[in-house]
């Protein structure tokens, strides 16, 4: 095939994938395939704010969880303690986030490795047990949001679209900043601390404080994604905002589209939030276990067989072979 | 007094947490790889405990050999069938083959045997000593002992046997101990399956006192992580000393602040060991 | 005075790797590090270019103290270096490994690719540009290597055993980039094993056996230097020829 036609019909599918994305809550009217959407895009934008720092950086955090449950349980909280509007929640979450970031990640990031992913464990689990605690984040019973909006700050409405869309905004602005990171040195610099840090350094890449940055940038995103689940859903709890399994979700859905590229963590998205939702139905009662069996199953031929992703499995094995048709 | 028991206990439980390190450690240090999936190895010796007793009402000396055996085999399958090749590959890869182990096997015993609790009966490892005043389970007594006397045991192996010297080679320099016709790819695999074995071991031991689930890996695999880190990892006797100390100040902990400040406690030394002992993770000593 | 390094020394835990070693080097040299295995040639330039931290002395660049500064505070002040097992960024292509030495000096993206172009040029690397750089053999990552280093415009680059394992078509064709480099007004640090390379291209040679600097000077004399050959050449030293170009 010959490379201009290859290049015509992926920029034709771009093309309809992007129309798509941008029309599905109209063409789709079932609610139950809406909501689908809103997890997807929700999926979509945690990944690619992970992204930034695990698939670009090369740190792999499993514990971005609690920067997605600050964003979360924030709005939440400000309602159901002082009957504040939850929207105003959403840029305290993502300053205190970026702030969390820098305490975490300062200490954090002098480990390398397979410790540093150890220690987002040990921290997000040790920020989890003590939300689980605590009477002021609801405990264990979890945090309420309005079940009607009383003015148009309490954002919450009773159809799927207007989140679906807020959540495609969500999603723009972080591919966006994405792609902006990616052209720039920050990009450059990232991707080598990724290759080989102390390579990095020698060329004089202040690699600590770009860790950071990235982490920085991750966590204001995930956060952001956080609240955005808060705002939809109406409710946080520990075990739906900050298990270890909603960072875990974060790693696999990108690792399957590709980390460290723009795309993958939409496309693990568009794949793996369905195939969950569908399996929880096929399933049923034991559905949750099989569930994760899956997941635990599909991590591990990914590591094993395509650490790249989707992608890296695209570009250099499936369209060679096209190209050579 | 009610504390020296509870330091008792802590022990006990603390030489368990020794013995399911020791393997973990002596991995780490040969081959600089975490294994997310260690804790849901001594979740599957817990299983294969309950369910040889429940099905062929083997007992202790039956069924925590029987655990050590098919962990061996599941640690050598494991490391030539996705460790061995991840570990030539991207740290993303390195980190996503065990947690995604780890994950699968959570979630296949979930499935298999459900999310309820199980429990052999007290009657197993039965009765309660009374030493000096302290009173102690028989079942704690002989779990810590056995476990104590294993993880001392496999300190004297690599010390003493030829095998342990091959394993402690590749474990200082891989080339050298190549060099000297010590094949690594088979020490690492016997450093797998010797490590899987011994988590099962501990898991058979603690089914005689503790509630089997699913999900107990997620809290012992951090809890080994904190002994491997405390005590050195590479070092056998290390973690001995290390995995008593997490005992004491976990019970104690528990006894002082409440059950559920085992856990925060837990973490919290965890973190506090990654933030002041870097020096001994970055790379071997 | 462009690096002054005084009275280094280096312990690992009783084991002394290298024992009150000093080195001057002024801004244009060429200087070659030589010496048998396990002399503490690689150690002593693990304290120069800050990947060790040294246990005793200092060393100074352009002035400013560097003994126990990071990697990336010596490329900045104007060092840099090569490693002995290349390094590239086996991910990135050849031309992106040299703009993240090039970003150094020129933060925007769009000059950085411009000026990491050039160098490609001029290190013979320009066909590769493409290219990931896991696929080039090992003269090409060596050769990557010097330019990635290069791009952060040092005064000073110090390379670690860059012509070892190269044929001798190779190696003269590293000769040749290290003159370029030097007619470039860039002071080198080298070690070698190879004697024709040293005493090639250094203006200058020190000799470390044992953790200690034994000889230093022009290469001719210090060739011929008993001790030299002694503790380099064994006991066959007396027969092995030594080709120069004076």
């Amino acid at each position: 095939m010959r490379p201009s036609t290859l290049a015509r019909l992926r920029a034709a599918a771009a093309c309809a994938g992007f129309v798509a994305l941008c029309a599905y809550p109209i063409a789709v009217t079932n609610p139950y395939y809406a909501r689908i959407g809103g997890l997807v895009l929700l999926s979509a934008i945690s990944a690619s704010a992970w992204n930034i720092v695990g698939g670009y950086a090369g740190q792999v955090s499993i514990g971005h969880s609690m920067f997605f449950g600050l964003g979360a349980y924030l709005p939440l909280v400000l309602y159901s303690n002082w009957q504040l509007p939850p929207t105003l929640g959403v840029p305290m979450g993502i300053l205190l986030a970026v702030f969390l970031a820098v305490l975490v990640g300062f200490p954090a990031f002098r480990l390398q490795g397979h410790y540093f992913s150890m220690a987002t464990i040990a921290v997000a689990e040790l920020i989890r047990l003590l939300v689980s605690n605590w009477d002021l984040f609801g405990a264990a019973i979890g945090v309420r949001g309005p079940a009607v909006s009383r003015t148009v700050w309490d954002f919450a409405f009773r159809s799927v679209v207007p989140y679906y869309y807020l959540f495609l905004a969500g999603l723009a602005a972080v591919l966006g900043t994405t792609r902006l990171i990616e052209r720039s040195r920050m990009g450059y610099y990232l991707r080598a601390i990724k290759s080989g840090e102390g390579a990095a350094r020698s060329l004089g890449v202040p690699s600590r404080r770009y860790k950071l940055y990235a982490l920085m940038v991750s966590a204001a995103f995930a956060s952001l994604a956080g609240s955005f689940y808060a705002l939809w859903i109406g409710f946080a709890d520990t075990s739906s905002t900050l298990g270890i399994l909603v960072s875990v979700e974060m790693v696999i859905v990108t690792a399957l589209g590709g980390a460290g590229t723009l795309y993958g963590p939409l496309i693990g998205a568009l794949i793996l939030i369905p195939l969950q939702n569908f399996s929880n139905v096929l399933f049923g009662a034991g559905g949750t276990g099989l569930t994760f069996l899956m997941y635990g199953g599909i991590i591990v031929i990914i590591s094993r067989f395509e650490p790249g992703g989707l992608v890296h499995l695209w570009q250099h094995r499936l369209r060679p072979l096209i190209r050579s048709a | 007094m009610v504390l020296i028991q509870v330091i008792a206990g802590g022990l006990l439980l603390g030489a368990v947490y020794a013995l399911l390190s020791s393997g973990l450690t002596l991995i780490w240090g040969m081959m600089n790889v975490v294994n997310f999936a260690h804790g849901d190895f001594v979740m599957i010796g817990m299983y294969i405990a309950y369910w040889v007793y429940t099905l062929a009402h083997g007992g202790v000396l039956f069924f925590t050999p029987l655990a050590a055996a098919v962990l061996y085999v599941l640690g050598v399958l494991v490391y030539f069938a996705l460790i061995r090749h991840v570990m030539r590959g991207p740290m993303l890869g390195q980190i996503l083959s065990t947690f995604g182990l780890a994950l699968f096997l959570r979630y296949a015993a979930f499935w298999a045997f459900s999310a309820n609790f199980k429990t052999l009966p007290d009657t197993l490892v039965g009765g309660t000593l009374v030493l000096g005043g302290i009173r102690i389970s028989a079942a704690e007594a002989l779990a810590g002992t056995v476990a104590l006397a294993l993880t001392v045991g496999m300190h004297a192996m690599l010390l003493r046997t030829s095998i342990g010297s091959r394993l402690l080679a590749v474990s200082e320099d891989r080339t050298a101990a190549m060099l000297m016709g010590i094949r690594p790819d088979r020490m690492q695999a016997v450093a797998w399956g010797l490590a899987a074995a011994n988590a099962g071991i501990a898991g058979a031991l603690i089914a005689t006192f503790y509630y089997v689930s699913p999900t107990v890996g997620e809290s012992l695999v951090l809890i080994a992580f904190v002994v491997v880190c405390l005590g050195g990892f590479g070092s056998v006797h290390g973690a001995l000393a290390a995995g008593l100390i997490v005992g004491v100040v976990q019970s104690v902990s528990a006894y002082w602040f409440g059950p559920v400040y085992e856990d925060i406690v837990v973490y919290a030394m965890f973190v506090a060991v990654l933030w002041i002992r870097p020096q001994g993770l970055l790379g071997r000593a | 005075m462009l690096l002054r390094a005084e009275g280094i020394s280096m312990n690992f835990g009783g084991f002394t790797a290298v024992a009150g070693a000093s080195l001057e080097i002024e801004p244009g040299e060429i200087v070659g590090i030589i010496g048998p295995n396990g002399a503490g040639k690689s150690t002593f330039f693990g304290c120069l270019v800050g990947d060790l931290k040294a246990t005793a002395g200092q060393v100074r660049f352009l002035d400013h103290e560097v003994t126990h500064r990071s990697p990336e505070h010596h490329a900045r002040l104007g060092m840099a270096r090569t490693f002995q097992v290349p390094q590239t960024f086996e991910d990135l292509t050849v031309l992106e490994n040299v703009m993240v030495g090039a970003l150094l000096r020129h933060p925007r993206a769009a000059e950085a690719r411009r000026f990491a172009q050039g160098l490609l040029e001029f290190a013979g690397l320009a066909g590769a540009a493409a290219n990931k750089a896991g696929s080039l053999g090992t003269p090409g990552r060596k050769r990557l290597e010097i330019a990635r280093a290069l791009a952060t415009e040092p005064k000073l680059l110090l390379l670690d055993e860059a012509l070892a394992g190269l044929t001798p078509t190779e190696i003269h064709t590293a000769i040749e980039l290290v003159r370029a480099i030097h007619a470039r007004g860039i002071a080198l640090v080298i070690i070698e094993h190879i004697m024709e390379v040293i005493v090639t291209l250094a203006q200058r040679v020190i000799v470390f056996n044992q953790g200690k600097i034994i000889a230093g000077g022009l290469p001719g004399n210090v060739m011929r230097d008993e001790q030299v050959v002694a503790a380099y050449l064994g006991s066959h030293g007396r027969r092995a020829r030594v080709p120069f170009d004076a």
